[in-house]
């Protein structure tokens, strides 16, 4: 079940607490930028109650009290624990950025840390990210936001799977059964196929099914073109004489017919030989049906803030994520920089992750700092660990929606004493003589 | 804590003051009356200067989605342009569109305090904002881009009355923290997205059938009657095509009396005279701007070298994308609010085309007389990058240096314009005008751009120079609010800067028709779309503007 729904929870909060209902709250975890979630809050227990599967587990906290700062593994005060971060970031030649899973506030102070001690920056949902912005950046593309999905798109094609599993809410969100410019809408699922929920919620709309398997998506997105650009099946030497081929070229007089066409692909989803293949070919697409009438790519990412991450280093350095800062300078390169290549010449790993419990990445060269989610789970101790507030949970903050345009503001939703990692840097950064 | 600048030649038209020998003094920020010396106050010799106030920027798009976007696509700009030498302050790089910080630095270099993002879309002002708290040293402010908005488009179609035009327009700019009004392409970019082409003054658009014509009227009256300091900022129809002076004609015309902004102008001043159908318009525009007083217009000057253009006019880029430079370009439909279209180009000395496009350029800026409704821009990084404008400056003020630079240009442009003719030079005084004393009026910014007592301590001393790029392109000293930010070029600290915004009382029953638009169509709340003022500029909250219905 993946719809909104209140959940039934009868946990109880602190002895005596008063609980507080708060709704319309904005979702930073998967996205799409939901802002109709309600939970109620116990002293320090947050329950949901309006939220998909993923925002309910990330929004749950319990009434105990956080860990504290730990510096190798015992626990310390806040200040000694900046300190001892401070110092291993100064003794370290190649330190290695990694999670940036943060609001923009964080982010920014994870750059200011950056500028200062020397270090690569990387999300680590950033794979996608970068099999689009292999086109995006190469060739460029005409993209929709979120509004324009819903308001106006006739015919949705969806490239790969149902991604109703990575986002819970997405056709609930993109295409409600009302909308502003369009009566009807038909639903194209070039790939593997609706899942059985995708079907039901679909119901009001024409389902079209392009089963195509996943390592032949490049090329029935090549046949798509070809059919869309007028030429025939002839040049793919058999391949598209069956039935992908006549189900190809329907859809293509179905593209040509529509008002505006909506392609959309989660490119971290996609089978990875080919993923960048996927992701050029389906803007190529776009462009050619732009010739004569509208489409536009909307291209689902931007977990945990990947997108914001993305933003701020654009508008800090000039590049996106995986670049490197080292003192002087600052270089992209997108090779050298993802954070498990980095992590082979790094002496130094810091990872920041504040939306959720994720261990940091396999790292034994050198120190590991972690200005973590309270749950975390370390597979070894990391030299510093500092529990930092959720955005959304234990502070407000700011967040980028997947595609890119806008920004929602998170709510605070209790105080449990966890600092945001945007102060925990700007600390870190202010300590002397590191 | 006092600071004195003395022994310079000051130039502020505002107040009255052309080369007059006066001491300035700030005293906490700001400028107070001339006193007595004291004790203890930071004396500026400025001998051999010349003193203006800070520069003003009214159109230049320096924050915000469509510039970060840019970012991404022209990665040969960054590349191209690293990191300045000397000690690393992050401030990253770029020319065509630097980094926010750089954006900063390099503006404050010039002696530039101010500087406005002309087309900020409602959906991507938090954007827009985040990214202006990020620019040290400048002060900044969005104007909100209305007129392909679907909100306003269907009240407009619907027959609502002016009252409820305009308390959605007030509801709009305090909900985007805005500080003017912007339209761009009225109803165009909307016609785009039902696949119409092209949109002139009379058209009626696909869907809502509106004009623009009509779109512009009902926004000029909206803004007039909201009291907002600032006109309606057009970025009118078809820019870019030949011919379309008789567009930008018809729109001046169709101001009736209100006041309005036409935007880089040079980009609407195009003819198809002569045997390839591209033919300069700036003497017409120039004569129509010089007979309606109301009317002021920012220039767009276009100067050779790598660029990228960015711009809320999807219908336009599109347009143009076959020309882009390098061969790539991005495109996005936004949120039923506008569009964007990032096209990397590159203006040749070789291109007949773009010759003339920079002679008329100059034209404009010498044939229209009233140098309080003209604004020097580029519109950055459209037309060129701001840090050509010392270039610009001398090529206003330099009759033999702009005749050298004409002379380059082929037979074609020189037979197709009538810039070589011209004899006009700018002279100081009217530089202080076009770079910070008549935009700080057309603003209503009431304390920046002049140096009288009252305006804020933004002040610049330029060493006296006949090469007039040099002068202007390394200032002696620039103060920010009384502190000293540069000094001979060079940036010797950073400070916050302050974002304007505007807020124009509304009917508070629009928050209810606001709440079920944004929960209908959009899907999104509208509280969360609303913009909190601690949410400017690292919770110090904006200047506001007044309005005066």
């Amino acid at each position: 079940m993946t719809e909104p729904a209140a959940i039934d929870d009868t946990t109880e909060g602190a002895a005596g607490a008063a609980t507080r209902r708060l709704t319309d709250l904005a979702c930073g975890f998967c996205g799409l930028g939901c802002d109709d979630l309600e939970v109620a809050v116990t002293g320090r227990a947050v329950r949901p109650r309006t939220a998909c599967p993923e925002a309910a587990v990330l929004l749950r906290r319990g009434p105990g009290p956080p860990p504290g700062p730990r510096v190798e593994g015992r626990e310390v005060p806040l200040a000694q624990a900046v300190s001892a971060a401070a110092r291993h970031l100064a003794a370290s030649r190649a330190a290695v950025f990694s999670g940036l899973g943060t609001d923009v506030d964080g982010l920014r102070g994870l750059a200011d840390l950056a500028v200062r001690f020397g270090a690569s920056l990387d999300h680590a949902g950033s794979e996608g990210l970068f099999r689009n912005l292999d086109t995006l950046q190469r060739t460029g593309w005409i993209a929709a936001t979120l509004a324009e999905l819903r308001t106006r798109c006739d015919v949705l094609v969806v490239i790969g799977a149902d991604p109703r599993r990575a986002y819970g809410r997405f056709f609930e969100r993109a295409v409600p059964p009302e909308a502003l410019f369009t009566d009807d809408r038909t639903m194209v699922f070039l790939g593997s196929g609706p899942e059985a929920a995708t079907r039901d919620q679909l119901a009001g709309h024409r389902l079209i099914e392009v089963p195509v398997v996943p390592g032949f998506l490049g090329e029935a997105l090549a046949g798509l073109e070809a059919f869309l650009r007028g030429r025939g099946a002839a040049e793919f030497a058999g391949a598209l004489d069956g039935a992908l081929g006549a189900d190809l070229a329907e859809l293509a007089e179905l593209l040509r017919a529509a008002r505006y066409a909506v392609f959309v692909w989660d490119a971290a989803d996609l089978p990875a030989p080919q993923a960048e293949e996927v992701v050029h070919r389906a803007a190529a697409i776009v462009a050619q049906l732009n010739r004569a009438g509208r489409a536009a790519v909307f291209p689902l990412g931007g977990r945990d803030n990947v997108v914001g991450a993305n933003q701020v280093m654009l508008w800090r350095f000039g590049h996106p994520l995986r670049t490197l800062v080292d003192g002087r300078a600052s270089r992209h390169a997108p090779d050298l920089y993802a954070t498990a290549v980095a992590l082979r010449d790094a002496d130094l790993l810091l990872h920041a992750d504040s939306f959720r419990p994720r261990p940091p990445p396999a790292f034994s060269a050198g120190p590991v700092i972690a200005l973590a989610h309270p749950a975390t789970e370390f597979a070894r101790e990391p030299e510093v660990f500092i529990p930092v507030g959720t955005p959304g949970v234990d502070h407000a903050g700011t967040v980028f929606r997947m595609d890119g345009i806008v920004c929602l503001p998170l709510e605070k939703l209790r105080d449990a004493g966890l600092p945001r990692l945007a102060d925990v840097a700007a600390a870190i950064r202010a300590e002397d003589g590191a | 804590m006092r600071v004195r600048v003395t022994n310079g030649r000051v130039f502020d038209p505002a107040s009255g003051w052309v080369d007059a020998a006066r001491d300035v003094l700030i005293a906490d920020g700001r400028i107070v009356a001339d006193d007595l010396p004291q004790p203890g106050e930071t004396v500026y010799d400025a001998a051999g200067g010349v003193v203006m106030a800070g520069g003003i920027d009214l159109h230049s798009h320096i924050a915000g989605g469509k510039v970060n976007l840019g970012r991404l696509l022209m990665s040969e700009d960054r590349r191209a342009h690293p990191e300045p030498f000397g000690d690393f302050c992050g401030c990253g790089g770029g020319r065509a569109l630097p980094t926010a910080h750089a954006t900063g630095c390099l503006y404050s270099q010039m002696g530039y305090t101010a500087v406005f993002e002309p087309a900020m879309l409602g959906a991507n002002a938090r954007h827009a904002h985040l990214e202006m708290a990020d620019i040290p040293n400048i002060d900044t402010g969005g104007y909100l881009v209305l007129g392909n908005d679907d909100a306003f488009l269907q009240l407009l179609a619907q027959g609502e009355g002016q009252d409820a035009l305009n308390d959605y327009v007030a509801w709009m700019i305090k909900a985007t923290q805005s500080c003017a009004v912007k339209l761009v392409n009225p109803g165009g970019i909307s016609a785009f997205k039902f696949n119409g082409r092209s949109l002139d003054l009379d058209e009626e658009g696909p869907y809502y059938g509106l004009t623009p014509r009509r779109i512009l009227g009902a926004l000029q009256q909206a803004v007039t009657e909201l009291g907002l300091p600032h006109p309606i900022h057009l970025h009118g129809c078809n820019l870019g095509v030949p011919g379309n002076i008789d567009t930008t004609l018809a729109t001046i015309a169709a101001a009736e009396g209100f006041a309005l902004h036409l935007a880089h102008v040079q980009f609407h001043a195009y003819g198809q005279e002569g045997d390839r159908r591209f033919s300069s318009g700036a003497a017409a525009l120039a004569a129509a701007v010089n007979a309606h007083p109301h009317v002021s217009v920012d220039v767009g000057q276009v100067m050779f070298g790598q660029t990228v253009t960015a711009s809320a006019d999807l219908m336009a880029q599109y347009r143009n994308h076959r020309h882009a430079s390098p061969g790539k370009w991005a495109g996005m439909d936004i949120e039923c609010d506008a569009a964007c279209g990032v096209v990397p180009f590159r203006y040749r000395d070789t291109s007949f085309v773009h010759g003339l496009q920079w002679a008329i350029g100059l034209e404009l800026f010498l044939l229209i007389d009233d140098p309080w409704r003209v604004f020097l821009t580029t519109d950055h990084p459209n037309g060129a990058p701001f840090t050509t404008y010392p270039h610009l400056i001398r090529l206003l003020m330099d009759k033999p240096f702009r005749d050298a630079h004409l002379a380059r240009l082929g037979p074609a442009v020189r037979a197709h314009t009538g810039l070589g003719e011209i004899r006009r030079e700018y002279t100081l005084e009217e530089i202080a005008i076009v770079t910070r004393a008549a935009p700080a009026r057309a603003l209503g910014l009431a304390d920046r751009g002049h140096l009288a007592p009252g305006g804020v301590g933004d002040l610049v001393v330029y060493a006296e120079d006949s090469d007039r790029e040099a002068m202007f392109a390394a200032p002696r000293l620039v103060l920010k609010n009384g502190r000293e930010v540069v000094r001979d070029g060079a940036i010797v600290a950073l400070q916050a800067g302050s974002t304007f915004a505007a807020a124009p009382p509304c009917d508070p029953q629009m928050d209810a028709r606001m709440a079920r638009w944004f929960d209908e169509a959009i899907g999104l709340k509208a509280k969360h779309f609303r913009i909190a003022d601690h949410e400017i500029r690292g919770g110090r909250g904006p200047i506001r503007l007044e309005c005066r219905p």
